[in-house]
């Protein structure tokens, strides 16, 4: 047994707490509270620890009692607290409350016989705050399977989702009753959720009369107090595999009630404490116990980026990683590592989770952020799995599919609540995914009426609705992931890549890159394939990846973190990205089978895209590299769809290359190229560095151009 | 000391109370008790196992629960279907100045005083059920013999029983309990308006105390068991597992409820697990059982390589005949009865082989489809089957659900024990419409059979339960419901009448099917190389092949080389599947 603690010295250092501390900026934190208290504009007093910690004459042992003795101390801190309490500073109306309590100071004075417990008025009468003591926020809450009986009667910090609420109830703190008889009010504190109420007038004047005064109890006078129950479930990523979600009742009270609702996300503060049973429960009540957890503070999980909150020791990871040059690799390689190769897709994937910041126009126009891709491919090259991926990575992610849901489950639907016969509107996949990702697989398979609500997601991101009566829109911010199969299931190389894709253009231009993921026929990934079978089958494992993937909370943080950034572009690139948009709109031009619908939205995914990867560098600018490395990503998409084309039309590899570059010389008229940018302008052709080596070697062998042997710039002869 | 002051089969909390008097004796903390055991299961393990007075205790099922005396040890076989979280209950208290327990029962044996000092523990609830699909052959043979042994032996003590509950003047009999506990609670709930009411009750029971009344059927038979003591990762969800504890029914327990004034939060998930309905078990010993331990009187122990072989011949054997004489649909049913999930890799789950038999019309079905059942269900312990349909699938609960107004889990039909086999008839499949519960329950067959995962649904988000189930598909065409990984046309010659197979051969057949299957396996470096060459090539000619088709090829050697109990796979079994594959490929194209 620990040694007995004296509890007015407890008073005395709760006292000292709350006149002397003082926060970051030096303010008496408690002492202002306290007074917004006396002014009534506050009607609770949160008493956190980590203030405590932080106070400069902290004590230990004071602290540690407070975590294991929490409901005492609230009484104490409490009591502290009406110490402190100053006169209020600003004039408040007087409710029935504070007339009846001035009378019944009144009375107090008049009467002399306020020896008699049950006479004197309970401090709890005269409080008209709550105090809470919330739990350090510094460690990791426990999971609910983490909190055992040896944590009863202590302070701990928990999460769950909320799965079900009682209505709001009044629950009597203090019974008042009054003496048929003496006309004395008699105070009981109700301590319990049951109580006993007396029957006969305990005072000293009724006692000695022996006249068993009737007592009325007092409902107005009575001091009641909101209650709730709630019933919170461990959240599925802290079950262990093959078990069950455990629960936990909570009591919320007063200023707590109606923070939560079923469904909600929450952390949670509180005292760990055995119900006492009642009525025939009683019976088992010496060995059986059920337990609660008397809330002392919620607070709502953000599923939002925005909202992240960045550990201590994360913010070192990710400066870390930031320094690393290598780190838009590392992190497209880092989604989805099973998955071998597919390192322009999942760069694509990355830019998605990313996205560019929102713009608004002077004029109200809103241009979106988000980035929409669509990937296409024969069935079985691992599409589905790279979007259950994503959205698994996403902190707010709806995968779908575009059979399974119905215009109505896309975007919203007008319900007939069965309870109260009200027509209720309830937000489908894609207002579901607002500020987040909605992944849409077999999007080739939704009915075209279906496929119309799309378009106006994916451009104004709003969902409308006109259905019984309800006419209103609803945000849909979210970037679509959509995965489809060709036309005739398999692509089929004799045929357009048009015809393969069986998406209308209107469609397709909303989405910012398009992959086309092919299955083909070569020796070594048939070996790739063929080895990592079988190595699963006799190791139960997957073989290593040659290196290690970064963990999804690693990629979430750094996400979010990048997301905070808004980058613009500098006056000097726009001049480039200009040049750049029209040289692709006169190739297209040019050509007699254009394959791409090249227009405005064409521009404003090049500067989303190019916005996204500064966002990724954690700079404020968009930098010349960014709207190149934008250029090749689109580039590839389109290869992906047309390089058998290419291949058609004759050119090599090597001699186009050298048209590019003589190209690009005779359009700035100039001679020299230097060999960053030679090697610029091919990758957005989507060419490789060696093939730009082998090119500048071909050509100079022919004296067509010079090479400086040092730096590889080029002097076209 | 010569011998022990109490009997472990019919006292086992005598053993409870004497062993935690010694301990606390020799000057132990009861503090020290908490989630420890202070001895007690030692003294009952010497006398089950090592005294072998393992096969003398009963086995608690819905017949047996009318003759077995409460407060007596039980064995209960059952898979875990629900866990109800943990209970808090005061585990050891000071009575005046003694320290008592109250570990293993679910009253105190003891007035406990209001204020005296005590120890609260913890005890996880497991609501367990009989195991879903369980074949009567296994049910049968275990509880026949122990039954007229454990009658017997009931017999014998009865009366000595009797005479320990006068001597000793604190015994756990419910007699006793009766005079104990009233006086108790009395003090406890001093002052509450409901103490006339509990007097009245308790005098009921009291009068009708001496024949327990069970409202229990076999159909929905479960147990509470109480376990202590344990990690948590030992017992999981689904598990199949032996339990041997103390079976306690306090009938005062039971009336709890009814003049309770339903407060909607607060009610438990026990309410709903009265236990009039569900006795309560305390455990002292679980033990996870395995399909072969299903199987009784295993012929052999040793797996001998001709014993398995001649086993093997046999049984394949039988298949053709059941199949009506076709040999190639007799090895890939004896593939697919061995396989077994042995590994999940990311989403893919190893070693299973789903079969879809085709060419069953609704005629055929009913000679092939019900004799290859019958078959199944006498050679493997849980099998489970059902058709189809429309309306099936519309109707059926297939997941199990959270029902947050009881706070339990509220079983579904894929809720299974590890190691079922689930027939599917698809040949009564009717064109019709899908609704929302129809679309998701096809889902969940589709997932369960890519990869061996049935999603529970907890309302507020879904929660994937692994399972490894065996499944057979019997269609008309191949199943696109369900696609598995073995599909086959069926083409029986001859139809021959079912045949009575003798006892022994089934022994040997169950026995070879359950220690078989459990075998480890092994691929040379050198396999490995041809394994890898022959794929390429296998892909090189026919470019629709993917990984799941080599994975199942490769599933398929690993079967037929442990079907001859061989742990390596040989270049010769290898040779087996491709031609087995072969053959498949073949009657495909026909």
């Amino acid at each position: 047994m620990a040694k007995q603690v004296d509890f007015t010295v407890e008073k005395a250092l709760a006292r000292d707490f709350l006149s002397n501390f003082a926060d970051a900026n030096g303010d008496a934190k408690y002492l202002n509270i306290i007074q917004d208290v006396a002014n009534r504009k506050l009607r609770s007093v949160q008493i956190e620890l980590e203030d405590l910690f932080n106070y400069k004459d902290l004590d230990e042992e004071f602290l540690r009692r407070i975590t294991e003795n929490t409901k005492r101390y609230l009484g104490v801190f409490a009591d502290a607290i009406d110490e402190v309490m100053p006169e209020p500073t600003e004039v408040f109306q007087d409710d029935d409350h504070d007339i009846l309590m001035t009378q019944r100071s009144e009375d107090a004075s008049e009467n002399t016989e306020g020896s008699d417990p049950l006479q004197k008025m309970p401090s709890e009468i005269k409080r008209f705050y709550e105090v809470y003591i919330k739990a350090s926020s510094k460690e990791r809450p426990f999971t609910i399977r983490e909190v055992k009986a040896s944590y009863i009667g202590q302070l701990v910090r928990t999460s769950g989702i909320v799965t079900r609420c009682s209505d709001v109830k009044p629950l009597m703190k203090v019974a008042i009753y009054t003496c048929e008889e003496c006309g004395f009010e008699i105070y009981q504190e109700v301590t319990a959720r049951v109580f006993m109420p007396l029957f006969e007038c305990p005072s000293k004047r009724c006692v000695t009369n022996q006249t068993k005064g009737n007592l009325i109890l007092q409902l107005r006078a009575s001091k009641f107090m909101k209650f709730q129950e709630a019933k919170i479930q461990e959240l599925a990523e802290h079950v262990p595999k093959g078990h069950i979600p455990r629960t936990m009742t909570v009591h919320l009270r007063g200023e707590l009630t109606r923070t939560v609702a079923p469904g909600d996300v929450v952390e949670m503060s509180g005292i760990f404490l055995p119900i006492p049973y009642t009525g025939f429960r009683a019976m088992r009540a010496g060995l059986v116990a059920d337990t609660y957890l008397e809330a002392m503070s919620v607070t709502h999980f953000k599923k939002k980026y925005e909202d992240y909150d960045l550990g201590k020791d994360e913010e070192e990871q990710l400066a870390k990683l930031a320094e690393d040059g290598d780190i838009y690799n590392k992190l497209a390689r880092s989604l989805a590592p099973e998955i071998f190769g597919h390192e322009d897709v999942k760069k694509a994937l990355l830019l998605l989770l990313v996205g560019a910041p929102h713009r608004k126009l002077k004029d109200g126009m809103k241009i979106r952020g988000d980035l929409h891709i669509c990937l296409m491919g024969d069935p079985g090259v691992a599409k589905s799995q790279l979007l259950k991926h994503i959205i698994n990575v996403a902190p707010r992610g709806v995968y779908t599919t575009g059979r399974g849901s119905s215009g109505v489950g896309l975007t919203a639907a007008v319900q007939k609540d069965p309870v109260t016969n009200e027509m209720v509107l309830e937000g489908g996949a894609l207002v579901l995914a607002d500020m987040g990702i909605c992944a849409i697989d077999e999007f080739d398979k939704m009915d075209e009426s279906d496929r119309t609500a799309i378009h106006e997601v994916m451009e104004q991101q709003t969902v409308s609705i006109a259905k019984a009566g309800i006419t209103t829109s609803l945000n849909a911010r979210t970037a679509v992931l959509a995965a489809a199969n060709p036309a005739w299931g398999r692509y089929d190389m004799r045929r357009t890549p048009a015809e393969n894709i069986n998406l209308p253009p209107a469609l397709l231009s909303r989405f910012d890159l398009l992959w086309l993921i092919l299955d083909r026929a070569d020796m070594d990934s048939d070996l790739e394939m063929a080895r990592h079978v079988v190595y699963v089958h006799q190791n139960k494992e997957s073989p290593a990846l040659g290196f290690t993937p970064l963990e999804p909370s690693v990629l979430r943080a750094y996400i979010s973190s990048a997301r905070k950034i808004s980058p613009h572009i500098p006056k000097e690139l726009e001049e480039y990205i200009a040049s750049a948009y029209s040289t692709i709109r006169q190739d297209e031009a040019k050509s007699n089978a254009p394959h791409s619908y090249t227009t405005v939205r064409t521009l404003l995914s090049i500067l989303r895209i190019s916005a996204a990867l500064a966002r990724l560098r954690f700079a404020e600018t968009v930098a010349q590299s960014d709207v190149d490395e934008a250029l090749r990503l689109m580039q590839m998409s389109k290869f992906s769809l047309y390089s058998e084309d290419r291949q058609r039309s004759g050119l090599d590899a090597i001699s186009d290359i050298y048209s590019i570059l003589r190209d690009e010389a005779a359009r700035m008229n100039k001679i020299d190229i230097s060999y960053a940018h030679a090697l610029n302008w091919i990758s957005r052709k989507g060419y490789s560095e060696a093939q730009l080596k082998e090119c500048l070697e071909e050509y100079a062998s022919l004296n067509v151009w010079q090479i400086h042997p040092n730096t590889f710039d080029i002097h076209v002869s | 000391m010569v011998g022990l002051p109490f009997d472990c089969l019919s006292n086992p909390l005598g053993a409870v109370r004497v062993t935690f008097e010694r301990a606390i004796a020799s000057g132990s903390d009861p503090a020290s008790f908490d989630g420890r055991d202070w001895g007690v299961v030692d003294v009952l393990r010497e006398c089950l196992f090592d005294q072998g007075a393992l096969t003398q205790v009963p086995i608690l099922d819905h017949q047996s629960i009318r003759w077995i005396q409460p407060n007596s040890l039980v064995r209960f076989r059952g898979m875990v279907q629900d866990m109800l979280g943990n209970e808090f209950y005061v585990g050891a208290f000071k009575d005046g100045s003694t320290w008592r327990t109250n570990k293993f029962a679910d009253v105190a044996s003891f007035p406990m005083g209001s204020s005296s000092e005590n120890r609260i523990w913890e005890r996880r609830l497991l609501h367990c059920v009989p195991v879903p699909g369980q074949s009567s052959w296994t049910m049968q043979s275990s509880s026949e013999s122990v039954i007229s042994r454990s009658k017997k032996w009931m017999s014998q003590h009865r009366e000595k029983r009797v005479r320990e509950d006068d001597a000793e003047s604190c015994s756990m009999a419910p007699s006793n309990e009766m005079q104990d506990s009233p006086p108790g609670c009395k003090k406890m709930r001093e002052g509450h308006c409901h103490s006339l009411l509990l007097h009245e009750a308790v005098a009921e029971v009291s009068s009708s105390k001496s024949s327990i009344e069970f409202d229990t059927d076999s159909n929905c038979f479960s147990c509470l068991v109480k376990v202590y003591d344990t990690m948590e990762s030992d017992v999981k969800l689904n598990d199949v597992f032996e339990f041997i504890g103390v079976f306690t029914y306090n009938p005062e327990l039971m009336i709890q409820m009814d003049d309770e004034v339903p407060q909607d939060l607060y009610e438990e998930s026990l309410v709903h697990l009265p236990p009039n309905k569900v006795p309560r078990l305390h455990c002292f010993i679980q033990q996870k059982l395995a399909v072969h331990d299903f199987i009784l009187n295993s012929p052999v122990t040793e797996p001998i390589p001709h014993v398995i072989r001649g086993a093997r011949e046999g049984l394949l054997d039988h298949l053709r005949s059941v199949l009506g004489n076709d040999c190639v649909a007799a090895q890939c049913v004896l593939l697919h009865l061995l396989s077994r999930v042995h590994g999940r890799v990311d989403s893919v789950a190893l070693g299973k082989l789903s079969l879809n038999l085709t060419g069953f019309n609704r005629e055929s079905i009913s000679v092939f489809g019900n004799q290859l059942r019958s078959a199944i269900q006498s050679l493997l312990p849980f099998t489970q089957s059902f058709p189809l349909t429309v309306e099936y699938l519309n109707s059926a609960s297939l997941a199990p659900r959270k029902d947050y107004k009881t706070n339990r889990l509220v079983t579904g039909a894929l809720q299974m024990a590890e190691g079922t086999h689930l027939t599917i008839d698809e040949t009564q499949l009717d064109s019709g419409i899908l609704n929302s519960t129809g679309i998701s329950n096809a889902r969940l067959l589709k997932n369960l059979l890519e990869c061996q995962k049935v999603e529970y649904d907890f309302e507020y988000y879904k929660m994937e339960m692994p399972a490894d189930v065996q499944l057979l598909i019997l269609s008309d065409g191949k199943s696109n419901i369900l696609p598995a990984d073995l599909v086959l046309p069926i083409q029986p010659s001859v139809v021959r009448p079912s045949t009575n197979i003798a006892p022994e051969a089934l022994q040997t057949w169950r026995w070879y099917l359950s220690s078989v299957r459990t075998l480890s396996h092994d691929i040379d470096p050198e396999m490995q190389k041809v394994l890898e060459d022959d794929l390429v090539a296998a892909r090189q000619e026919d470019r629709s092949l993917g990984s799941q088709d080599f994975s199942r090829l490769l599933t398929m050697a690993r079967l037929i080389s442990t079907s001859f109990g061989e742990t390596r796979l040989t270049f010769d079994h290898w040779q087996m599947a491709k031609e087995l594959e072969r053959l498949r490929k073949e009657r495909l194209k026909q």
